[in-house]
């Protein structure tokens, strides 16, 4: 809306007729308000409805993660990445299981590895589902909320079947997966994955056309593939701008690179094409999760190399080397040699890279995480700057930010 | 029966031609130029060197894309934090890392990659190390009253205060 339009006439009696200067209003958003996604708040300099100066406020979720990695073992630190971005914790502990994996150069079988696609893709069907949600929730439509978490409860539910644990399942770890998932639960979720497209397809019917929807989303928020790319933006973010990057298709990982699967990019870059980017990424990760199931093949779902994985619990009884293994892994756990590794995972919100710097003792000198939402939420003055404040919910929105992974 | 004659060495007289190196011929500075356990290319520049050595980077090897800063503190060393800039290059698909030591100071890189100004705030908050030429630095995760860099690793682990006991001294109420 123009400035102008949003000036008041001073048609009072009492003012004179000499104008005011125009004082800018500073405001707080957040970090309690409902729509900054955790505890984001924005210092916001108003003129009138126009956002003129935007800064972002963050820490308020620093729990110095980073730090807590230095006093843990490889395998402890497994349970810090569920917490960083809590939407997407099994693609969290994929970065960091890879990581690690580099370092200490070790082969994980083929079932682990598809298993950890699908159980990577089904995190990413279940954080875009809370994106489309809490975006309609954000804009007033209530009802996208609910059908998008009763979708989500049920991957959910096979989350806590296969791990006991619904969200910070820690079930992806340095050298597989912490156990095997039954054919039972991969036949329930076989078919949810057939029955998602219609559910995708539901939601799409409720915003994609809806005229107020689109009014709230078109043109707002608008950020350029340079603009995106000089501020480290990634990611559905990045992609909306027309940059087809995808590290699952750029740098494959986990055998990405036999699946096939598109990687839908927008034109504007506004708030609605990230909303579109993501609804086609989500139909996207159901066929990937089908052709996961589709080859999901037997065997063992660790690693055969003992000083990463221990060995399983018949071997004890027979073997004394598998007894020292054992002991030496639960007093020391991984040794891997001193060195570095950066891994870089394409996750719901972009680059997610673990860098882990080892110098051959059982625990970590440093562990990083290469946090894609600390990125993106450079780019929110960007976008909102010049814009109303009640665009500001929706870009905050469609930048998809996790608290917890920004403040670590 | 005549046994055949064994092939001739070849290695012997030919001696192998370097490779080419793209690192070292655009980074002639370089003080280590290596390959991580991960496969990513890595060379160590002198500090006074970075923001050049950055600059060829971005040009002339492609790697245009600012993704990662980070330290590492080496408290043996002389020079403790390792500064690990991290680019990629959309066309090669690769990544590069760019590192360099320093004790307490380096330039700031967001003259050229504005991305880089959250990072430079982070390790001047949890490390202490000020970048030069920086538009706001200030802390970003702790509190701006905070006292010290809790990622050095001479700040205890795993026995931080909690705020609640620190108030009255930190606040000066006490």
């Amino acid at each position: 809306m123009a400035q102008a339009e949003l000036q008041t006439p001073s048609t009072s009696a009492l003012t004179t007729d000499v104008e005011p200067p125009r004082e800018l209003l500073t405001i707080n958003m957040g970090p309690q308000h409902p729509s900054t996604h955790g505890v984001l708040r924005l210092e916001l300099q108003l003129d009138g409805e126009v956002v003129v100066h935007c800064r972002p406020v963050i820490g308020y979720l620093h729990t110095g993660i980073e730090k807590t990695f230095e006093a843990k073992t490889y395998v402890q630190g497994v349970v810090l990445t569920d917490r960083m971005d809590y939407l997407n914790p099994l693609g969290n502990n994929l970065a960091y299981a890879l990581a690690v994996e580099k370092l200490v150069a070790c082969e994980i079988p083929e079932r682990a590895t598809v298993l950890r696609v699908l159980l990577a893709e089904l995190t990413r069907i279940a954080s875009h589902l809370m994106f489309i949600g809490s975006m309609a929730l954000d804009l007033g439509a209530s009802s996208p909320f609910l059908y998008c978490w009763r979708e989500r409860e049920k991957i959910l539910d096979f989350f806590e079947r296969i791990s006991g644990v619904r969200m910070m399942t820690s079930f992806i770890r340095p050298g597989g997966l912490m156990r095997d998932v039954d054919a039972e639960a991969l036949a329930t979720i076989g078919h949810f994955v057939d029955a998602m497209p219609g559910y995708i397809d539901s939601y799409e019917e409720l915003l994609t056309g809806n005229p107020i929807f689109k009014e709230r989303t078109e043109g707002i928020g608008v950020l350029s593939a340079d603009d995106a790319l000089a501020l480290g933006v990634s990611g559905p973010t990045l992609r909306a701008a027309g940059l087809n990057f995808d590290l699952r298709k750029t740098n494959p990982y986990c055998g990405y690179e036999a699946y096939d699967f598109a990687v839908p990019t927008g034109t504007v870059g506004d708030c609605f094409d990230r909303y579109l980017v993501r609804v086609a990424e989500t139909r996207e990760s159901v066929k990937i999760c089908r052709q996961a199931l589709d080859r999901m093949p037997g065997g063992s779902v660790r690693t055969t190399d003992r000083k990463v994985m221990p060995p399983p619990k018949e071997e004890l009884a027979k073997s004394m080397e598998a007894v020292i293994h054992h002991f030496k892994l639960w007093t020391e756990g991984i040794r891997p040699p001193a060195g570095e590794a950066y891994v870089g995972v394409e996750s719901p919100r972009g680059e997610l890279g673990f860098y882990v710097v080892s110098d051959g003792s059982g625990r970590p000198i440093r562990v990083h995480e290469r946090a894609p939402s600390f990125a993106n939420l450079q780019a929110l003055p960007k976008i909102t700057e010049g814009g109303a404040v009640a665009d500001v919910v929706a870009c905050i929105a469609t930048l998809d930010p996790i608290m917890g992974e920004v403040d670590r | 029966m005549t046994t055949p004659a064994p092939p001739a060495a070849p290695a012997e007289t030919e001696t192998p031609e370097p490779p080419h190196d793209p690192l070292r011929a655009a980074l002639p500075h370089a003080a280590e130029v290596s390959i991580a356990a991960d496969g990513i290319p890595t060379v160590r520049v002198p500090l006074e060197r970075l923001l050049e050595a950055i600059e060829r980077v971005r040009g002339e090897l492609g790697h245009t894309r600012f993704v990662d800063l980070t330290a590492v503190d080496r408290l043996q060393r002389e020079e403790r934090f390792e500064l690990v800039y991290l680019f990629y290059s959309l066309d090669q698909r690769t990544w590069l890392r760019l590192k360099t030591r320093t004790d307490a100071e380096a330039p700031s890189l967001t003259g050229s990659v504005p991305g880089a100004n959250w990072y430079e705030r982070e390790l001047y908050d949890l490390f202490g190390i000020r970048f030069s030429g920086h538009p706001d630095l200030c802390r970003i995760m702790l509190p701006d009253d905070w006292r010290g860099h809790p990622l050095r690793r001479t700040e205890p682990l795993g026995s931080e205060p909690v705020d609640f006991t620190v108030t009255r001294g930190v606040y000066g109420t006490g």
